[in-house]
């Protein structure tokens, strides 16, 4: 018999295993990215993505549908709907020459009148399903994946993280050889991966059926706005909607991985998200009351704010396809902001988890 | 050597040193020195709350030690651990897996957590493991749906996945019937046959014996005992006698208090107790190939036995004599014992065999 010698704390020479384990790459970037593999492999094999995914495409459509409404309501009416009313209708026996009455014809609509009522119409009809076309509908529908896609996202980021405590998974994974960092950062990568292909999906769907629906108004989209700069500016919109998407998503992933619970971290994340909003009005009427030193101090507050700097950080986007005003942040301000409550979340969850101890 | 050093040679597969955890004022495991060797089938006993888990999540890098060191494949589990982990299949307690994957998917996660290739590469592994704890007809059916004993064996089947050099398993028969019981018993000689180094945490002592070449025995935190289960067992074998009188009993005992004082010091101790009929008995620890010498001395005293009858030595009276509980009057039965014997008394012991490498080292697999 021989036996392997090593000297003492030496590594021992690793048996062979049976050729039918075939182990991969063990280098940090493969593991890492295997890994990921794992959780979106566990995510497409749940029921809850899938619902999570059917409610937020079909929540969107039904935005687009809601604002083909108006569109269509318009579409609906006569152009004699868009004439000027009968002054004896309204009670203005004056009729079109009282200067503080409400415009009225006297006589029956002339062959002008009729024109400028379709001509009306069909400016009504341009305002009213604009939102269904490009640019606007980009605007409306990363809006909406700001809303509902962060609800849906934080909902998914707080179950793949929270749940492996409240399942007790976390002690199984723990005990196969990467390391607790890699575990995070693949559920940073997966939670990444859903963010891209999520919104990519969704938008594109509400593009298209904003283009559909705006069909049947007949307007055209006008494509002026894409040009260099332009798309360039799209572009920065769509990736700026994702890293807002992110940031809310890193934060249940942070709150799910300190309260060890998926209930922490969704309920955490969207406690927050409301309190921003809430506080914000609050703290703009305080500030407006107390005035002051105290009250710009509290007038500031929200500026540090996760929503108020996404939202700054879209709208000066917004500003150069849609013709908006610039945000009062600046984009330098609202995305340092954001990368230290990042480094926060990111940092205190390693932590947390590099460092506790795995029990029950 | 100082004291902080793990023994160590080139065949040790863990080795423990001081090692320690506290929580709070809590100490659940204190000072530990163990020692598993390439081949062993090692059990680690000790009630519930002796710190046999909290070793084993220390061993695994889920919890950190307050103190000590534990070396486990000649590497510092405080700085190597993802090297070390997988050369290692584990379960901790009872085994958890994802309630809404299939068992097969479980293990899919779990082979590409492990670091095996994902995709179909493996499906041969996950197959070949499936089969071995008989799940290959359930393999589709959802975790959730699994019964105990089901998510028992898929926890198994988990640990086997890398073929690892050493399978750890944590209470690895709770929720398990009796059959169960005794396939898994059967897999751990099946895979010790094959090289494996197991550690098997245990409070169920019957079970221990039937396959563990080497015990631990861990009470409240602290090594109560550690070495090799034959001779842990013979130090606890005795001689029953039973003479026709009372007075006959005690002066029996002292005639071979008496030999061992003399030349028969293979006599540890001997005193009397009562069976269960009330009747003295003589009870002589001694080694039972000694019985018909015990025999002798008496017969040249004119004292002979109405009846004399070895007893083998248990783990669990080795375990209840170093842990200093009680044990049932007379029999040599104890509380613990006698719950769990009946189920498995039918099963003939088989030893263990001890494993030897190969010239390459490299070992069959399962």
């Amino acid at each position: 018999m021989s036996t392997i010698q090593t000297s003492p704390e030496q590594p021992m020479p690793a048996q062979e295993r049976t050729s039918t384990v075939i182990m991969g790459r063990q280098d940090f970037l493969s593991v890492l990215f295997r890994l990921i593999g794992v959780e979106l492999y566990k995510l497409r094999r749940r029921a809850m993505s899938k619902v999570l995914a059917i409610m937020g495409v079909s929540l969107m459509i039904l935005v687009f549908l809601i604002i083909s409404v108006g569109e269509l309501f318009v579409l609906s009416q006569p152009s004699s709907t868009f004439l000027p009313r009968q002054c004896t209708q309204i009670n203005n026996p004056q009729g079109p020459q009282n200067p503080n009455g409400t415009p009225c014809l006297d006589h029956p609509p002339t062959q002008a009148e009729i024109a400028a009522a379709q001509q009306n119409k069909q400016s009504q009809l341009e305002s009213t399903s604009s939102p269904l076309r490009l640019p606007l509908s980009l605007y409306v529908a990363v809006q909406v994946t700001q809303v509902i896609g962060l609800v849906l996202l934080v909902i998914i980021a707080g179950t793949i993280v929270g749940g492996e405590y409240s399942v007790g998974t976390v002690r199984l994974m723990s005990t196969r050889g990467p390391t607790r960092v890699q575990y995070l950062l693949a559920k940073l990568g997966a939670i990444l991966s859903c963010i891209v292909i999520g919104f990519v999906f969704i938008v594109l769907i509400g593009l298209v059926v904003g283009a559909l629906l705006n069909l049947a108004s007949g307007v055209a989209t006008d494509t002026t706005f894409l040009n260099n700069n332009g798309i360039g500016h799209i572009l920065r919109y769509a990736l700026i909607g994702m890293f807002g998407l992110f940031v809310y998503s890193t934060l249940a992933l942070f709150l799910g991985t300190l309260g060890r619970a998926t209930a922490a971290g969704v309920a955490g994340a969207l406690v927050w998200w409301v309190l921003e909003s809430v506080l914000s009005g609050i703290l703009t009427i305080v500030a407006f009351i107390i005035k002051g030193p105290f009250g710009d101090f509290l007038k500031a507050i929200p500026d540090y704010f996760i929503g108020n700097n996404v939202g700054a950080l879209l709208q000066n986007q917004a500003q150069y396809f849609l013709g908006f005003s610039a945000s009062q942040l600046s984009n330098v301000h609202a995305i340092l902001v954001l990368l230290v409550y990042l480094a926060l979340f990111i940092g205190l969850s390693l932590l947390a988890s590099v460092r506790r101890d795995i029990t029950n | 050597m100082d004291d902080n050093s793990p023994q160590y040679d080139g065949n040790t597969i863990i080795s423990t040193s001081r090692l320690t955890k506290a929580f709070g004022n809590l100490v659940a495991v204190n000072d530990l020195h163990l020692q598993v060797m390439r081949g062993d089938v090692f059990g680690f006993l000790g009630p519930n709350g002796s710190g046999k888990t909290t070793t084993i999540r220390m061993l695994l890098g889920l919890i950190r030690p307050t103190a000590g060191r534990a070396i486990m494949f000649g590497m510092d589990n405080a700085y190597q651990l993802p090297a070390i982990l997988q050369r290692i299949g584990a379960i901790v307690e009872m085994p958890i897996f994802y309630p809404y994957l299939s068992g097969l998917d479980n293990l899919r996660v779990i082979a590409a957590a492990s670091g095996m290739v994902s995709g179909p590469a493996n499906d041969r592994r996950l197959a070949e493991v499936l089969e071995i704890v008989e799940l290959r007809t359930y393999e589709k059916l959802a975790y959730r749906k699994y019964s105990l004993g089901m998510k028992q064996r898929l926890g198994i089947a988990a640990a086997l996945l890398t073929d690892p050099e050493l399978v750890l398993l944590d209470e690895p028969t709770n929720g398990l019937d009796p059959a169960g019981v005794f396939e898994i018993r059967q897999l751990i000689q099946r895979l010790s046959s094959l090289g494996k180094t197991i550690f098997i945490s245990s409070h169920i002592l019957y079970e221990i014996q039937q396959v563990c070449n080497r015990v631990a025995i861990l009470q409240k935190g602290n090594l109560v005992k550690q070495g090799n289960v034959n001779e842990l067992m013979q130090k606890s074998e005795q001689i029953e006698v039973r003479l026709s009188r009372e007075d006959e009993t005690l002066y029996a005992q002292q005639v071979l208090q008496k030999a061992q004082a003399q030349d028969a010091t293979w006599i540890t101790q001997v005193r009397i107790d009562r069976n269960r009929q009330n009747q003295s008995l003589l009870l002589v620890d001694a080694p039972v190939a000694r019985s018909a010498e015990v025999n002798a001395l008496l017969a040249r005293q004119n004292l002979f036995a109405a009846e004399l009858h070895p007893r083998e030595g248990s783990l669990e009276e080795v375990f209840l004599q170093l842990t200093g509980q009680p044990t049932l009057p007379g029999v040599g039965t104890h509380v613990g014992m006698v719950a769990l014997a009946d189920p498995i008394q039918a099963v003939p012991q088989q030893p263990v065999p001890s494993p030897e490498l190969s010239d390459s080292g490299k070992r069959g697999t399962v």
